[in-house]
């Protein structure tokens, strides 16, 4: 700490400033900050629901590693999501924000569509999915069908569950799209000047100008959408239960069975603590590689 | 100076501010409905943890969760009610849980704010008996004759002669068909009688003869599609209600006697999943799992004709009074032995309810069929065995528009003379074991691998989560 503040006004508002950021700091500590600490000394014993508990040390951890081939098949899926919807998402999100970024009539009314699915509850949207994947009736298969070509068991296969998911995941792109939508806004016109005096078609101004300044918002695109993907969920809960074979047994989901159908408490704790250190490392790599390949207007620095 | 104190005031106004909403939130959540200073604890040392507490005025106030439809949650408000007013002293408060059962009873137990009586799953309800949370009965088998004469595959034992008592109410599996259907097709409909029980070639035979693909044509006539097929012979679930009661038939089971080694890959289960798997794959006489996902509840499936036959739990009776379709029952068809299955899920009371005496008494009422009109509305079965034995007990509940006439002989008298129980009833580690049952049988329904190699598999997998039997040695 520096010296004491020279003036009251600023001791005085300093305290202000804690006074008032204190209902989301002591919100953070009980809610978030104290859960977490509880869940690490969980992951350390034996609890199951109902039951006394000891200390374990790292067995649990030792059992996901060793004695259980379902925590690896449930990572493997969810990286396996990852992989295939992170860049998907992003691609289709960065195409239809260039889209929502030419000048059409009724742009506010396309706008608003692209933006629709994010507004569907999810399980709303699971239901609609479900429906569009039914391997008799649904509408993927009609229209496969009608074409001559032979449908897909969709969800209901255990090779075709995960690129069905990634498919139907490309559906909620809306809120990157949006934040794309803002960084291309944001692209300096006097870039699209240059490159036209020096004579650069369209395809010169995306490579060398909007590709460019566009980094730092697929940079944060990236992060929160692995971040996301990383803990899906419902998907399983709502169409699948984890199966065919546990085809889609989703690392989020397999903790919640663990946790809350086979009460092993302690053994979900771990999970959490795993896939929490698995998200920060995968985001620091991330970060890491960002300096190759992320650009900011007037110098690199993050 | 009253500038340096104003943050003081206002950090202290804000904490107060929290600590009230905090405070009002777990008041609400503990003691709900009653005034939570005027509640005075009865038992002296009793843990904080029980849902109720007797107001001053001398009502014993209980809680009491439990799941179930629209229809189920209605007349069990009714019954709560008629409980109330029959007894002035106690009341009931039912709380009616939507959603994830056992995910929410996991979260109250392990915060300590549990029901004084709940409907709860199996595997929860050993499990839990196992740690001394829930009332062992065993103690109040003679001071209730209605507790201690019900059926013997209904109580749930967690150590060899301890129980915490029975299923909320008895079900069991069985066969249902469209009569209209067998007539037009003029089939003998199944037996009623557990002795005159379909073998599984007479069974496979009769639901060829009620298969039509899209021109009419069935299995047996040449040019039959199998790939546009409109009615099925029959429909059998997935999960372990619809192979559990064949296997045991075939004289298989999951395990050995004592729950210690995995027998599923016995030649006898082979051969029952095997032709399980044929029924979908080489007979073309049952939709397949995927199909099935995809259909609607099985009244509606009769009804519709997608289905001639469907192998479900006795439960679905209540469905089909508002199905305008002619719904018959018959039994199972065997491999050896004709074989069904009891299941359900106990109703218990938890080893912390202040007030044992008044729990134990609701407990006998909620599922009294004096009481409760979910038997004559064909949800439930009794449990006493004089429902199943006694003429007038039996008239009281299956002589109904819901019962069909064959009812007494493909239910009652099966149930009576050839039941045995679901394994969730004895098998150590069940809510683990089933899972991992399920993820690899997936493979038999969607035709993947043979049934053989997938039992074969399944053996290592499943070994390692045997724990024995909770009532071995008994």
């Amino acid at each position: 700490m520096r010296a004491q503040p020279r003036s009251g006004i600023v001791r005085m508002e300093r305290k202000w400033g804690i006074a008032f950021a204190l209902p989301a700091i002591i919100g953070f500590v009980v809610f978030v900050f104290g859960p977490m600490v509880a869940s690490l000394v969980f992951s350390l014993t034996d609890w199951s629901i109902g039951s006394d508990f000891r200390f374990v040390g790292l067995d649990n951890y030792r059992q996901m590693t060793t004695g259980d081939p379902l925590f690896s098949k449930s990572l493997y899926v969810t990286l396996y999501y990852t992989i295939g919807s992170v860049p998907l998402c992003m691609l289709a999100a960065f195409l239809v924000a260039m889209l929502l970024n030419q000048k059409v009539k009724a742009l506010p009314i396309f706008r608003t569509i692209y933006y629709l699915p994010v507004l569907v509850p999810s399980i709303a949207n699971s239901m609609l999915w479900l429906w569009l994947f039914n391997p008799d009736f649904g509408l993927f298969n009609s229209a496969l069908r009608s074409v001559g070509l032979p449908g897909s068991q969709w969800i209901y296969s255990e090779t075709a569950a995960i690129p069905s998911l990634i498919l139907m995941s490309s559906w909620g792109v809306g809120n990157a799209a949006v934040i794309f939508l803002a960084g291309l806004q944001g692209v300096p016109r006097h870039l699209y000047e240059a490159v036209e005096v020096d004579g650069g078609g369209a395809l010169r101004k995306f490579w060398h100008v909007t590709l460019p300044s566009m980094t730092p918002t697929i940079f944060f695109n990236v992060i929160m959408g692995m971040i996301g993907t990383l803990q899906v969920f419902d998907q399983a809960y709502v169409m699948t239960n984890g199966g065919p074979n546990n085809a889609t047994l989703f690392y989020i989901f397999y903790l919640y069975r663990k946790a809350f159908a086979e009460t092993e408490m302690a053994y979900a704790s771990a999970m959490a603590w795993v896939l929490f250190l698995l998200i920060m490392a995968l985001t620091a790599l991330v970060f890491r590689s960002s300096r190759f390949w992320v650009y900011y207007e007037g110098g690199n620095k993050p | 100076m009253n500038l340096r104190y104003g943050p003081r005031k206002i950090v202290l106004l804000l904490l107060l501010c929290l600590s009230l909403t905090a405070t009002a939130c777990s008041g609400g959540s503990k003691n709900a409905g009653g005034g939570g200073g005027a509640a005075s604890p009865s038992a002296s040392g009793s843990e904080s943890a029980g849902g109720s507490e007797s107001a001053g005025g001398g009502k014993v106030k209980l809680k009491f969760m439990y799941w179930g439809s629209a229809f189920e949650k209605a007349a069990m408000e009714k019954t709560i009610q008629s409980f109330n007013e029959s007894h002035p002293n106690i009341e009931v408060k039912g709380e009616h849980v939507t959603g994830d059962y056992n995910a929410k009873m996991n979260t109250l137990m392990a915060t300590g704010e549990l029901p004084d009586v709940a409907y709860l799953g199996e595997g929860l309800a050993l499990k839990w008996a196992t740690d001394g949370k829930l009332l062992d009965m065993t103690p109040f088998l003679d001071t209730y004759p209605e507790l201690g004469n019900r059926l013997k595959q209904s109580y749930y034992y967690y150590a060899p002669g301890k129980t915490i008592g029975t299923n909320s109410a008895v079900e069991m599996i069985t066969l249902y068909y469209n009569r209209e259907l067998f007539e037009e097709a003029g089939v003998a409909p199944p037996p009623s009688k557990g002795d005159d029980a379909w073998t599984w070639d007479q069974f496979v035979d009769t639901a060829k003869k009620l298969t039509k693909d899209g021109s009419g044509k069935t299995p047996y006539d040449t040019g039959f599609n199998p790939k546009n097929i409109v009615q099925y012979g029959v429909s059998v679930p997935t999960w372990f209600g619809g192979w559990y009661p064949l296997l045991l038939s075939n004289g298989g089971d999951i395990t050995n006697e004592d729950g210690s080694k995995f027998t599923m890959d016995s030649p006898e289960a082979i051969e029952v999943f095997t032709k399980l798997q044929d029924l979908m794959y080489k007979d073309y006489v049952a939709p397949t799992a995927t199909q099935q996902q995809n259909m609607p509840a099985t009244n509606l499936r009769l009804q519709t004709k997608k289905v001639a036959m469907a192998i479900e739990g006795q439960w679905s009776l209540l469905d089909f009074a508002s199905t305008k379709m002619n719904v018959g029952i018959g039994v199972l068809p065997k491999f050896k032995q004709p074989t069904t299955i009891v299941l359900g899920a106990p109703t218990v009371i938890f080893a912390n309810t202040k007030h044992q005496q008044e729990a134990l008494e609701f407990y006998m009422y909620h599922n009294n069929p004096e009481q409760v009109d979910l038997f004559s509305k064909g949800l439930w079965m009794p449990l006493q065995e004089e429902y199943y034995t006694d003429q007038s007990k039996i008239d009281s509940w299956i002589k109904n528009d819901a019962h069909p006439a064959e009812y007494r002989q493909a239910v009652i008298d099966y149930t009576l003379g050839f039941a045995k129980r679901s394994p969730a009833y004895s098998l150590k580690n069940f809510v683990e074991i089933e899972p991992k049952i399920n993820a690899a049988l997936d493979k038999v329904w969607t035709n993947k691998e043979p049934a053989e190699k997938v039992l074969r598999d399944m053996a290592k997998d499943v070994q390692p989560l045997l724990q024995g039997k909770y009532d071995a040695g008994q």
